[in-house]
């Protein structure tokens, strides 16, 4: 039978491949439409049964159809219904199921003695969890302990590490790792919108007519929203995209332009074109005087790098006259000199955004948010829009893209960060009444105070102040920077580290117990995407072993500590209350959020969701039923004068940046093959094959002056780390002459050893995309 | 009472004097200073693109979808000859190789390379009755460098496809060599194996070798292309992002000891 459905399946599979064929003499032929024929066909009489899900890996949140048979995942499509991808996903996404059968996954509690791990029953390890947490507390006080998650914890995960540490514990030494991709993004929200997360949605591709990335090497890092925008520039003449990068990519040769900029140079950039439209009279005045105020803040605001570093802005008010004083800084030529884009481009770029006729989308990801002024920058490139008028319109549209499934579901939107509840912040009164008696808690549990953001925690947990840290879904001993620093923190005596994970990392190394977790879809969970779009995905497969969701982890501990009242769910029902109790968090028009009901059915919901109806423009009087029509054609509610807020931010150097010491540039990033820290990727045949280690790129001259031959080893050094790695010229990108990339993804390859740990004093981001390096040639 | 007014101004005027030097002094100066002893952020020149662009990234981006399709209002000609795999590996020595010219050509053709008023784009042949492959590589135009015409066939002018057509002109008897040639020992390789992938339904992976072969669609694009390796849906134009080269080494994947501790740093 099974044998019988398996054959079946191969022969309407060429079938509908020599269909495709046909049809494709004729230009234009939909995708989705041929994969819902094909589906069509296989799902009757066929043993595959197909559950639709959001992809495991990026931000983009592709809908993929998952393909099951014998309780084995064993193809996937992309989900034509879904209205992120349309039926198409990316190389990642085709071969994200076999990441869950890596030879070596987690499948037993392991705990370590002597020295040595040992395998132990899971409730075993769960109790010496909860044992050493609760003397950890005793001994040393509540703010000893802490919890380290991520952006691919799922909602429930998430909220359940909320309610735990903050409402019950007590402690807000809560935090995850979208504080290191995303927390310069949040603050630009926040300090130009007053609320988190994009005005509009996907749909703005289909009608943009010019695009300017900044910083964002999208057709590697968002593969899917790429192609989204090549099929539109296919459809329509009039669309142009630019690239407006460090480093020459991909991304680079398929727009129409590329445009290379000096490391750090964006803010000119980005003052220097409004510096244009000002000038040029492009200002959307009507826009302007009924929608924008003018802001300031501080300027001397450092880079974080001492271990007793604070920050806090100080806000002041501004007017139009001295904005436009602040912008005389900023000729396109002053910009040049600063950024080596010539003057001429920064106009044409000015023109662009500045033409009424044309309507604009910028995109953005770590580029903008990786940067010691990376809400700075935020607040520019917002500024660009706000002048222009050119937001929360179909097609005119700021966008913030995201790196993990739910660093916005769950990160952001449930707030696991120290400073955040699942709706406010901790030190709003009103915020911590609303949690308290959500949760049920006395409103004194909830700490008013927050405490670490995740570089700070890490120091926190070097010095001693934290003895004991709990780590889910993520790998800092890959992904921190200054790693050597953090690991040796981490492996100090008295500390004792708690792991959550799929497979052994240079995280686990460092673990004193390490518990299996369910991955994806081995348990029912939510998403959150960079459209607001929350994505269901429902139990499809046995986890391995003794693997456990990290949500059902933190309550077994929980309960083990007497907070079993928090919890009081069962294992079947458990996300059913999970979302009722967090959704009445955001129960108001702003945030409304689909039941689970619906989200069971449909290819992800887009928030606010009100009456049946996803906001896919905010802050829109037409769109948006949080938006009072009575304030004209715009309502930017998050703040308290109703008005989205223009910043005026100075370009300012980074903290290190070449010397003769250290002559270059050093960014690191992705490829398109590999996610995040590899630990699911390289376990991906495929993908492993593709792109096997790491490597640095350099340009020809640099290496031809150097002596130093495509494919030999170099030495890179840093005042932090030094590291040997293969060269490689002219590869997968081309950095300009000056700057050195590498890839992070390689556990043996750790550039973040090299890499140094400023921050955006707001955010609390590092910057992974500067510091001075040497490069030496070997023997 | 009217004296002590001005009286307490000064007091505050002189303390806060006072207290701003000390700021100033312990505050601000040590700040300046250090600001003073950073180096100037250096200057930076004119950025410009890469002269050589890397053509296994730029290429595929090269031909776009309707450079090689059939324009939207024109219907592909279903009576044109279709291109057959078997006819693709009879003009290659070996996979990879430069296939050798299967047609006739004009002496002007042969004097002067014209084959990219053909090749560059595609289009249908009367000529031919069948559609013009599109070159993958049209900024090199020394294209008889790497394809070999037929001797017998330059001047001639013929157009034809078929070997038997071509062999005939001179043998009676198209299976025997021609005599002027060595019977040669060899056997091309393996044909790359179509239809790989991890995974039913997967994306295929790119079986052959990249080079001077990255612009995708003049092969897999367009009603030139060979039905079985041709693209369902060149409107993504991005094929990359889901096509990677095939795996070469049939089962090497990356495991690692549980406990790193120890290994290699």
């Amino acid at each position: 039978m099974s044998s019988l459905g398996r054959r079946e399946f191969v022969r309407r599979m060429a079938m509908a491949s020599a269909a495709g064929a046909a049809a494709s003499l004729v230009p234009g032929v939909a995708f989705g439409e041929e994969v819902q024929r094909l589906l069509d066909g296989v799902e009757v009489g066929s043993d595959v049964v197909w559950r639709r899900t959001p992809c495991r890996f990026c931000g983009v949140g592709c809908g993929l159809l998952v393909g099951i048979e014998d309780g084995r995942a064993v193809a996937v499509r992309g989900d034509p219904d879904s209205p992120v991808n349309r039926g198409l996903a990316c190389v990642k996404g085709y071969h994200s199921v076999q990441a869950l059968y890596g030879r070596d996954r987690l499948t037993r509690a392991m705990v370590r003695r002597d020295g040595q791990l040992v395998e132990v029953p899971i409730q075993d390890a769960l109790d010496l969890v909860a044992q050493r947490l609760r003397d950890t507390m005793e001994e040393h006080g509540k703010d000893s302990v802490a919890l380290y998650g991520s952006g691919q914890w799922t909602i429930p995960d998430g909220y359940v590490a909320s309610k735990f540490f903050k409402g019950g514990l007590g402690t807000n030494n809560l935090e995850a790792n979208a504080r290191l991709c995303m927390s310069s993004a949040v603050t630009g929200f926040m300090t130009t919108f007053g609320m988190d997360e994009p005005p509009g949605c996907y749909e703005d591709i289909d009608h943009a007519d010019v695009f300017v990335l900044w910083g964002n090497n999208m057709a590697e890092m968002h593969p899917v929203l790429f192609s989204r925008m090549l099929e539109q520039r296919e459809r329509r003449p009039n669309v142009r995209i630019i690239d407006l990068a460090t480093r020459t990519t991909r991304t680079s040769y398929a727009a129409d332009r590329s445009i290379l900029f000096a490391p750090q140079a964006d803010l000119a950039i980005a003052n220097a074109i409004c510096h244009e439209i000002v000038r040029r009279g492009w200002v959307d005045r009507t826009f302007v005087g009924d929608h924008v105020a003018f802001k300031r803040g501080r300027t001397d605001i450092g880079y974080g790098l001492e271990d007793d570093f604070s920050f806090t802005d100080q806000r002041a008010d501004a007017n139009w006259d001295e904005y436009v004083e602040f912008l005389d800084d900023y000729t396109p030529e002053r910009a040049s000199e600063i950024s080596g884009v010539s003057a001429a481009d920064i106009r044409w770029l000015a023109s662009l955004y500045g033409d009424p006729s044309r309507r604009v989308t910028s995109f953005w990801c770590m580029g903008l948010n990786q940067h010691t002024r990376g809400t700075w920058v935020n607040n520019l490139v917002y500024n660009i829009h706000l002048l222009t008028g050119k937001v929360a319109t179909p097609g005119n549209s700021p966008f913030s893209l995201t790196g993990q499934p739910s660093a916005c579901g769950t990160v952001r939107e449930v707030g696991t960060l120290t400073n955040r509840l699942p709706y406010g912040t901790v030190t709003s009164e009103s915020a911590r009444e609303k949690a308290a008696e959500i949760w049920g808690v006395p409103v004194e549990n909830i700490d008013p105070e927050p405490t670490h953001h995740t570089v700070s925690m890490f120091r926190a947990l070097d010095s001693g102040e934290i003895r004991f840290m709990w780590i889910q879904a993520t790998n800092p001993m890959v992904t921190m920077p200054d790693l050597n620093r953090y690991r040796e923190g981490a492996e100090r005596e008295g500390r004792f580290i708690v792991v959550s994970d799929v497979y052994p990392t240079p995280t686990t190394d460092v673990a004193d117990v390490i518990l299996p977790s369910a991955m994806w879809i081995e348990r029912e969970g939510l998403f959150g995407n960079s459209e607001r779009r929350t994505q269901h995905f429902a139990r499809m497969l046995e986890p391995p072993g003794e693997a456990m969701s990290d949500a059902w982890q933190l309550m077994e501990v929980a309960r083990r500590l007497g907070l079993g009242d928090l919890f009081p769910w069962s294992e079947e029902e458990h996300i059913d209350r999970i979302w009722e109790e967090y959704s009445r968090f955001h129960d108001a028009p702003d945030h409304r959020m689909a039941s689970l009901e619906e989200l069971r059915e449909r290819p992800g919901v887009i928030w606010p969701y009100v009456d049946g109806e996803e906001t896919r423009w905010r802050y829109n009087t037409q769109t948006d039923p949080a938006a009072d029509p009575g304030r004209g054609r715009f309502d930017f509610y998050g703040n308290p004068d109703h008005r989205a807020w223009i910043w005026l931010r100075p370009y300012e150097p980074p903290p290190e940046w070449p010397d003769e010491e250290y002559p270059f540039w050093l960014n690191t990033g992705r490829v398109l093959e590999h996610w995040h820290s590899g630990s699911m990727t390289r376990r991906i045949p495929t993908l492993h094959r593709a792109v096997p280690r790491a490597y640095v790129e350099i340009h020809r001259e640099d290496a031809q002056a150097m002596g130093i031959a495509n494919g030999e080893a170099v030495r890179l050094v840093t005042r932090r780390g030094s590291m040997e790695i293969p060269a490689r010229i002219d590869h997968r990108g081309q950095p300009p002459r000056g700057q050195v990339f590498v890839p992070f993804f390689d556990e043996t390859l750790l550039v973040n050893e090299l890499t140094l740990d400023a921050y955006c004093p707001i955010s609390g981001q590092p910057d992974y995309k500067k510091c001075a390096v040497r490069v030496e040639r070997l023997g | 009472m009217a004296r002590s007014a001005p009286l307490l101004l000064r007091v505050v005027a002189i303390g806060g004097a006072v207290f701003l030097m000390v700021v100033v002094t312990l505050v601000v100066a040590p700040q300046l200073r250090e600001t003073r002893e950073r180096a100037e952020f250096p200057p930076v020149g004119p950025l410009a693109p890469p002269a050589t662009p890397i053509a296994a990234e730029s290429r595929p981006y090269r031909l776009r979808p309707a450079d090689v399709a059939v324009a939207p209002d024109v219907e592909a000609r279903t009576e044109a000859q279709p291109r057959t795999l078997e006819v693709h590996r009879s003009l290659r020595a070996y996979p990879g190789a430069p296939p050798r010219i299967p047609h006739g050509l004009t002496e002007e053709e042969f004097r002067y390379g014209l084959c990219n008023s053909c090749h560059a784009r595609g289009g249908f042949a009367p000529r031919f009755g069948a559609y013009a492959p599109v070159t993958p590589h049209p900024e090199l135009t020394g294209c008889l460098q790497c394809h070999a015409p037929d001797a017998m066939t330059v001047g001639m002018g013929i157009p034809t496809l078929t070997q038997d057509v071509i062999c005939g002109q001179c043998h009676v008897d198209p299976d025997e060599p021609p005599p002027s040639l060595v019977a040669l020992d060899w056997t091309p390789q393996d044909w790359p194996q179509l239809g790989g992938r991890a995974m039913e339904g997967g994306p295929l992976w790119i079986p052959h070798g990249l080079q001077l072969r990255e612009d995708c669609l003049a092969c897999h694009g367009g009603p030139s292309a060979i039905p079985a390796i041709r693209t369902t849906h060149p409107e993504r134009v991005d094929c990359r992002s889901c096509h990677v080269p095939a795996p070469d080494v049939a089962d090497e994947v990356f495991e690692r000891p549980l406990d790193g501790r120890g290994g290699e740093g």
